[in-house]
């Protein structure tokens, strides 16, 4: 076949196939130090104050509505027989899969070598640990008597008793504590050389004190390098198993069960993929404010955003093929029950709902298409507010649609959130951002270390200086 | 005085590149052991400097398998045989259900391992006292500078000549750093500031405890289900117009488990046939309830000589006599129920069938005490 368009040579197919920088401008080891270290030490502006104040207000008004619950009683929320999950678990599962996002830029991104995740793994790590912090809260106050949660554990007592451990609850228990330690234990690894870098820049001795105690006196030897960089890269590859099997188990609650909608195979990878999708918006919506508040426009570039962007697309899609798969599966299972439990899910008395679900999930998300959406502030957080509202609501489907109409049609229930059921929604919002706020102010939200491995000159055995192989 | 003693000769680098070519210049010249600091890992400076490759995987490999078997063991044991529970009808060895678990415990085994292995076991951090972190250096390689530091183990140093052997090779400015003091253990100072910290430590964990236990029984946040007005019985009522919180059955009731005896007198109740078929465990039934009840009066054999002859002035039936014999089974359970003469009514302690394992009774020990030659084969 004739091509009238002449082959590259190939190095430069190889120029046109590589990744655009992730840097913009010179960047020198000492500039971007002085430039992400910073926040840390002079007084926030006034849009912090503003923006905590109202953060923290909100956390207040769901720590407010949690005392009431639990000096009052679990009934004052609108959970009954047979929506006997409601507010509890939709919440716990969507801020459990927030998480997800930020382990995988942290730990899968790095084993795929992309490049780009150094300057946003810091900051979408603790969006794990601060979503993960949010979740445990509503397992926690939904058992009613919060002070015996510890039963959960296998502990040895006077009773002689073992939890189950054949119950998907418990494995739940198991998956998320495990989940929440070593997403901290990784933060805090990450941490450690940064926090030594704050402990040489300040003058202030109690600082000087706590960061030194922090960062276990951390000095930078080439010798603690090598089993650092060994130990981050072996903890990236466990927790690249931990987080797909966290939501798993997350679906493992739902999918063990016997109830017509939530028993089908498809279960553990839909919520993993739901769970990034969701993650990933809500590391958009913070990124842009934190990148464009403290002008790290040069080391979170356009190109980072509209890579998450792309990868939310992806997302989009997956999770179209999921609902398609929920609907087939309804089909030729030739199972009336599951059938009318779909049907619900559409034409029910919560359709708003499931057709919320799909357009901001399936629908909205298409807009990333273009290349306007993924480069402009305007349209990539019109779409990630349709995502978390929408995987929000896709949980709200799962749960309460599923559960309203029981086997016994004396049983059927209407469901209706109480204010206090929305109070703590809130609540847990308000938790969020403030812990966003705070970690923004005392701690740097850029890995620095990692940020000079890939700066020009870093590496001298590699081609190029850079940390590309 | 005595010469300074030299921890380390330490020469700092503008760049990584610098530093790496530096490396072997200064190996080739001095034999003492080299360490090189920098604000970020450098790849392929573990091989320029020698250094032994990482036994981290070896160790998280081995702890990943602890965590695997002793999550597995743990789970098998507690849900098998200390407290064994048998779920939707699976075996109590059922491991495909402990996958999960044991996948969490093997993850957190290997990720603190690594962690902490590193931090503590490989580096042996937290290292406060460390000479480097008092050097003029530290600042900068944290920040964008780059060192490499002749630190000799035991042996002495000659300063003046590794330090041109530094600038040499390339360094912008060599800082020699000084041993630290020994801390000295026997030292009154360190001993009083350890005892007082044992003192502290110990009256702050003794006074939690103490509150924790005082306190956490009687704080109980949620009453509402121990809290639950009930009328036990014999206990009065305004409710009812009697007073009483009991309620009797209307009259007429039959317990369950009974039927209606609706005969009146003794010669009524001759036609009756004893019900219950006569098994070893009938008659057990009956000499149980015959000790317990009839045997006072009725003695042990049933011969009409009681235990306490003294207390009552009646003379208690002989029941293996002839009269008795004589008498219908029915006529027997009948006075049982209703008594007779001096006799109470046993209708109240014994039930129905009880009445007539204790009938199947008495015909047992009329016959053995008028046994026949037959009866002994």
């Amino acid at each position: 076949m004739k091509s009238s368009v002449p082959l590259l040579s190939r190095d430069l197919a190889i120029q046109q196939l590589q990744a655009p920088p992730v840097l913009h401008g010179k960047v020198s080891f000492g500039s971007l130090d002085d430039q992400v270290l910073a926040p840390v030490y002079v007084k926030p502006s006034p849009a912090w104050f503003v923006a905590f104040a109202i953060t923290s207000t909100a956390a207040l008004l769901g720590m407010g509505f949690i005392g009431y619950t639990i000096a009052t009683g679990i009934g004052v929320w609108g959970n009954n027989i047979p929506v006997a999950w409601a507010f509890g678990i939709i919440n716990f599962v969507f801020w459990v899969g927030i998480g997800h996002a930020g382990t995988l830029i942290s730990a899968i991104l790095l084993l795929f070598r992309a490049r780009w995740r150094n300057a946003i793994s810091r900051f979408s790590e603790a969006i794990t640990i601060f979503a993960v912090i949010c979740a445990t809260l509503f397992p926690l106050i939904h058992v009613g008597r919060p002070w015996l949660a510890f039963w959960l554990f296998p502990y040895p007592n006077q009773r002689g008793v073992w939890p189950n451990f054949r119950s998907p609850l418990l494995w739940d228990v198991f998956a998320v504590n495990t989940y929440f330690l070593v997403s901290l234990l990784f933060w805090y690894i990450g941490l450690v050389p940064d926090l030594a870098s704050l402990r040489d820049r300040t003058a202030n001795k109690i600082r000087k004190f706590v960061y030194s105690i922090l960062c276990f006196g951390w000095r930078g030897a080439a010798s603690h390098w090598q089993h650092y960089e060994k130990a981050y890269l072996v903890i990236a590859g466990l927790a690249t198993g931990l987080v797909l099997s966290v939501h798993s188990v997350v679906s493992f609650d739902f999918a063990v069960s016997l109830v017509p909608g939530w028993h089908m195979t498809i279960f553990p990878p839909y919520f993993v993929t739901g769970a990034i999708f969701a993650g990933f918006a809500m590391v958009v919506m913070a990124l842009v404010v934190v990148r464009s508040t403290m002008h790290l426009e040069h080391l979170i570039t356009e190109y980072h955003l509209e890579v998450m962007n792309k990868i939310i697309l992806t997302c989009s899609c997956l999770m179209a093929y999921a609902y398609l798969m929920e609907g087939f599966t309804a089909w030729y299972s030739m199972n009336p029950y599951i059938q009318y439990t779909f049907m619900q899910y559409i034409v029910g008395t919560y359709w708003w709902a499931g057709w919320l679900t799909i357009t901001c999930n399936v629908l909205v998300p298409q807009l990333l298409w273009l290349r306007w959406f993924r480069r402009h502030y305007a349209g990539m957080i019109f779409v990630a507010v349709a995502v978390t509202v929408g995987m929000w609501f896709e949980r709200f489907v799962i749960i309460v649609s599923s559960l309203h109409q029981d086997f016994l049609p004396s049983s059927w229930h209407i469901y209706k959130p109480t204010i206090v059921d929305c109070g703590i929604l809130l609540g847990s919002f308000g938790l969020f951002f403030t812990l966003v706020l705070l970690f923004a102010r005392v701690l740097p939200v850029i890995a620095t270390t990692e940020m000079k491995m890939i700066l020009p000159g870093a590496q001298p055995h590699h081609q190029g200086g850079t940390h590309e192989p | 005085m005595n010469p300074r003693r030299v921890f380390s000769v330490l020469g700092l680098f503008d760049s990584a590149p610098l530093l790496m070519q530096a490396i072997p210049k200064v190996k080739t010249n001095v034999t003492a052991r080299l360490e090189a600091y920098s604000p970020f890992p450098i790849h392929g400076i573990d091989e320029a400097l020698g250094l032994r490759k990482s036994p981290l995987t070896g160790m998280v490999l081995v702890m990943g398998i602890i965590g695997v078997t002793s999550g597995l063991g743990f789970e098998l044991w507690t849900s098998g045989i200390d407290y064994p529970l048998m779920t939707a009808g699976k075996p109590y060895f059922s491991w495909e259900a402990f996958i999960p678990i044991m996948f969490e415990i093997m993850v957190l085994f290997a990720c603190f391992t690594a962690g902490l292995g590193m931090l503590m076991a490989l580096n042996r951090l937290p290292f406060f006292r460390h000479p480097m972190l008092r050097s003029k250096a530290m600042g900068q390689i944290t920040r964008d500078k780059f060192a490499l530091a002749v630190e000799p183990k035991g042996e002495t140093l000659d300063v003046d000549a590794i330090a041109s052997v530094l600038k040499e090779a390339g360094a912008v400015s060599v800082e020699v750093i000084e041993a630290p003091e020994p801390i000295r253990i026997a030292s009154p100072d360190f001993l009083l500031s350890v005892l007082l910290a044992i003192v502290i430590s110990s009256a702050v964990s003794g006074y939690a405890t103490y509150w924790a236990i005082k306190l956490f029984p009687v704080s109980i946040p949620m009453v509402h289900m121990l809290d639950q007005p009930r009328l036990d019985p014999q206990r009065p009522s305004g409710f009812f117009k009697d007073g009483f919180g009991m309620r009797m059955p209307v009259p007429g009731t039959v317990a369950r488990g009974t039927t209606l005896y609706g005969i009146g007198s003794e010669d009524e109740a001759g036609t009756l046939v004893n019900p219950m078929p006569r098994t070893g465990q009938a008659l057990r039934q009956g000499q149980q309830d015959y000790r317990t009840y009839c045997s006072v009066c009725h003695g042990i054999r049933g011969d009409g000589v009681p235990t306490l002859t003294a207390a009552y002035g009646a003379k208690p039936a002989n029941l293996v006599s002839r009269t008795i014999i004589d008498l219908p089974d029915g006529k027997i359970h009948h006075v049982i129920i209703d008594g007779k003469n001096a006799m109470p009514a046993y209708a109240a302690d014994l039930p129905e069938d009880e009445r007539w394992a204790v009938v199947h009774y008495v015909r047992a020990l009329q016959r053995a005490s008028n046994a026949k030659d037959d009866d002994i084969k």
